[in-house]
């Protein structure tokens, strides 16, 4: 649902995850955030102007 | 050449601006009518429910 | 006591805040008594030369309804700001950028070529779109620049009071009324209506129930006695501010979230997007994927009243 929201908006579903973790699985959270900070970074910077007048 | 500005146009909703030119007689030698709003329903209205229009069109006059 | 300096402005709107001053029906007249009115260009013929002239401060409350979206009325708000000492947001679109900020799902460029070259009623073949500043034989034409983002008044200048609504309704106009006449207005920043949600004030049964399935409103006729959204009916009234007397569910109608988020609410629509899924029934992936599927517009829906206001405000312009 938010997915579709945040399409919507345009924004990249890359630029949104949802994972199960366990407590107990530390080094598989550890190696979802550095995937996702990677996949975001890559990304880059959105082109968002959100005060500004010109788009 | 002389110009007199109404600005806005009042008791009417909506905005309006009224560019009156003379010339040197005084006479009117030409005028202008602006509309110096948009609001954008053409395309926002797009991709909106066809169900939801009957609450979002209201919105274009209100008078 | 000596007379109230009154002013009235419309920005981006539609014009009914106006008429909804005037549905106060004869208690107009006792607006009439406690104030004069300085500016109020839908019924009155003041000109923008004449606020300019006035002195700072000596409006002693500015009404101002409509969403800023352009130079002119960013120019307007300032002086406002400048020439009166109470500036109230009034109504949904001052408050939150209202209807006319849907347009932040579009830019600036789309509307101009929906509206100037491709509507069926318009013949413009060499595309003439407006310009701020035109050369015409006997001089020059200056318009307003439009701008790519809806904002509301208080995205521009500082604001003391909030009033919401789509319109303002009755009761809230002769709320700020009396506090007016009596002195008694609340601290600044005090948004005139309910702090809880419009389910707090609604009257239909909620049975806690779970929803299978997400009805568009002209699919079912609800039982006029239960909860809209637990009929699976998108009701905004769980993340919607109340104070408006739940006029619209009242005539089995789901509320648009036209007082705009509750207080404590930071944004409207990932609240309602939080309350769906929480009584959405879902047995696996499935469920959820039709669940997204009968959802048929969710920006256009949960921030339908609410975009300048939302946490991302407009659609971000995809990079070419």
């Amino acid at each position: 649902m938010l997915k579709k929201m945040l399409e919507q908006f345009g924004i990249d579903e890359k630029r949104l995850m949802l994972e199960w973790v366990s407590a107990s699985e530390g080094d598989r959270f550890a190696s979802i955030v550095n995937n996702m900070t990677e996949q975001v970074r890559a990304l880059g910077p959105l082109n968002w102007n959100q005060g500004g007048k010109h788009g | 050449m002389k110009k007199i500005t109404i600005d806005p146009i009042t008791r009417l909703e909506g905005h309006g601006k009224i560019d009156i030119f003379l010339d040197d007689a005084g006479d009117v030698a030409n005028a202008y009518l602006q509309i110096p709003e948009l609001r954008g329903f053409e395309k926002f209205c797009e991709g909106r429910p066809v169900e939801e229009l009957p609450r979002i069109v209201p919105r274009i006059c209100g008078v | 006591m000596a007379k109230l300096k009154l002013a009235l402005y419309w920005a981006a709107a539609c014009g009914g805040c106006d008429v909804a001053v005037l549905d106060i029906n004869e208690k107009i007249l006792d607006v009439a008594k406690l104030a004069d009115i300085v500016f109020w260009p839908i019924a009155l013929d003041f000109k923008y030369h004449h606020v300019e002239a006035m002195p700072d401060k000596s409006v002693d409350v500015c009404l101002f309804n409509g969403a800023i979206r352009s130079s002119e009325q960013e120019h307007i708000a300032k002086m406002l700001r400048s020439k009166s000492k109470v500036l109230v947001s009034f109504g949904s679109c001052a408050c939150f950028g209202g209807i006319p900020a849907l347009a932040n799902l579009t830019t600036r460029a789309e509307i101009m070529e929906r509206a100037y070259i491709e509507a069926p009623s318009n013949e413009n073949p060499n595309k003439t779109l407006p310009q701020t500043k035109v050369s015409v034989p006997e001089g020059e034409l200056t318009l307003p620049e439009l701008y790519d983002n809806v904002l509301t008044l208080a995205q521009v200048v500082p604001v003391e009071y909030f009033v919401p609504g789509c319109p303002p309704t009755v009761d809230l106009i002769l709320k700020v009324v009396n506090a007016l006449a009596t002195n008694s207005l609340p601290p600044v920043g005090a948004t005139i209506a309910s702090d809880k949600t419009l389910c707090d004030e609604c009257d239909r049964k909620k049975e806690k129930k779970m929803i299978s399935r997400i009805y568009r409103t002209h699919e079912i006729i609800p039982d006029p006695e239960r909860c809209l959204l637990e009929q699976g009916l998108l009701c905004m009234g769980s993340a919607t501010r109340g104070g408006c007397g739940a006029l619209c569910v009242k005539v089995n109608i789901p509320c648009r979230g036209c007082f705009g988020p509750p207080a404590g609410v930071f944004d409207q629509g990932a609240k309602l997007v939080s309350s769906i899924a929480s009584i959405y029934q879902t047995n696996g992936k499935q469920d959820i994927e039709k669940m997204v599927n009968e959802l048929v517009d969710p920006a256009g829906t949960f921030y339908r009243f609410g975009m300048s206001v939302s946490m991302l405000k407009r659609r971000i312009p995809q990079k070419t």
